[in-house]
């Protein structure tokens, strides 16, 4: 095994996550290998201090409460939203794309020709959103229009915007395929953006009704 | 054995029958909760979250075509509901942050102050909090719910190879925070 198999390792074999196979690779390694020692010594300080956290137990009742809650959920929604289920599932489907279109809300035009900083900045803005909060924004934004019934109208409208602007199609596309999470600097994006900005992209996500 | 039993109820709901549904949330509704709570360390946004999976759980249950399997589906729902609430909660921070700056309280002027105070399971419990989502979902399905990684992989859509490397950095970060909030004092 490498040594970068070993390291990676580590906390299983620290949890006893191994089998007696791995186990041995991993004591024998340590006895050779300085680097890993360091690493290990390291993680057991560290699952030493997660040995603290205990859990905090909800109430026994809590649990009885759950179910009765959704369903009371549900009744209240399925009047007014149960025909229109299969079309929100359709549109819960173009994630990146509806993403995309809440860039292209809160951006003026002029946006698009500046550069790829800020283009790169608002689009992790906001494609990291559920695909259901983006689109429930923007279609209340859109509410009326046609432009978001459709997926294969929703691209073509996107890449007709996106001519030139290589990083964002890329970045697109590639979320569609994969449907990843993806880590984001929130803080670091949202300081790109100014205060208006941010605050019209909150009042979006928050302002949305459930699905 | 469970899994097939899963697929049943899923099964069963997709040809009318509501109450497997309820079934499916009694059967999961205290790890979705778990999940959750480990995710926000808080126990109304935690229950805020188990709602609002088992609605999406409902609506797209006829959807479900049996591709995964019900659980890694259903884990995979809880983690984006968690994230997205933890993304908010950070943008409304953020612009609570602002305000601060605009009329900075005593408060902010010394939070080293607050470490003393704080015990180590609540640095801990901060120390997780801080990581970066990814590391964090890792973190949270390996150490606290001790998943597989066959089944993390296919909950957070990432190679294993990718998950080990998230699940030690996620360990080192949390074990470096608490060692310099200590070294702080
Ligand atoms: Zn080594």
């Amino acid at each position: 095994m490498r040594t970068e198999h070993i390291k990676y390792s580590l906390m299983d074999y620290i949890t006893d996550h191994l089998d007696e196979y791995d186990r041995d690779q991993v004591r024998l390694h340590l006895q050779q290998c300085s680097e890993c020692q360091n690493h290990y010594n390291e993680l057991i300080a560290a699952y030493d201090a997660l040995r603290h956290t205990q859990k905090v137990l909800p109430s026994p009742a809590y649990y009885s409460t759950i179910l009765p809650r959704v369903q009371e959920r549900l009744m209240g929604h399925r009047d007014s939203l149960w025909s229109d289920r299969k079309i929100t599932s359709r549109l819960i489907l173009p994630f990146a794309v509806s993403a995309l279109l809440l860039i292209l809300l809160i951006r003026t035009p002029s946006d698009f020709s500046s550069g790829h900083e800020q283009t790169d900045a608002l689009f992790q803005a906001v494609k990291d959103y559920s695909a259901d909060e983006v689109v429930q924004a923007v279609s209340n934004e859109y509410a009326g229009s046609s432009v978001l019934s459709n997926q294969e109208v929703v691209s073509e409208g996107i890449a007709e915007h996106l001519q030139g602007d290589h990083f964002i199609r890329e970045a697109l596309m590639k979320q569609i395929e994969s449907d990843e999470i993806v880590d984001m600097d929130i803080e670091g994006v949202l300081s790109g953006l100014n205060r208006e900005q941010a605050e019209q992209l909150l009042s979006g996500l928050t302002g949305r009704e459930m699905l | 054995m469970s899994v097939s039993n899963d697929l049943e109820l899923v099964e069963s709901f997709q040809k009318g029958n509501e109450a497997s549904f309820n079934e499916l949330v009694r059967r999961y509704q205290e790890k979705v909760y778990w999940i959750a709570h480990r995710f926000v360390n808080d126990h109304d946004q935690a229950d805020d979250i188990v709602q609002e999976v088992f609605l999406k759980v409902y609506r797209a249950l006829n959807d479900f075509r049996g591709d995964s399997g019900v659980y890694t589906w259903l884990y995979r729902i809880t983690v984006n509901v968690s994230l997205n609430t933890i993304r908010k909660q950070r943008i409304k921070d953020f612009l609570r942050i602002d305000e601060l700056f605009d009329y900075p309280s005593e408060e902010s002027e010394r939070p080293d102050k607050q470490y003393e105070q704080r015990e180590q399971k609540q640095l801990i419990e901060e120390a997780i909090q801080r990581l970066p989502e990814k590391q964090k979902a890792v973190f949270i399905l390996r150490y606290y719910e001790e998943l597989p990684y066959e089944d993390i992989s296919k909950i957070l859509k990432t190679t294993i190879g990718g998950l080990k490397a998230n699940y030690f950095h996620a360990v080192k970060k949390i074990g470096e925070f608490v060692n310099r909030a200590h070294r702080a004092h």
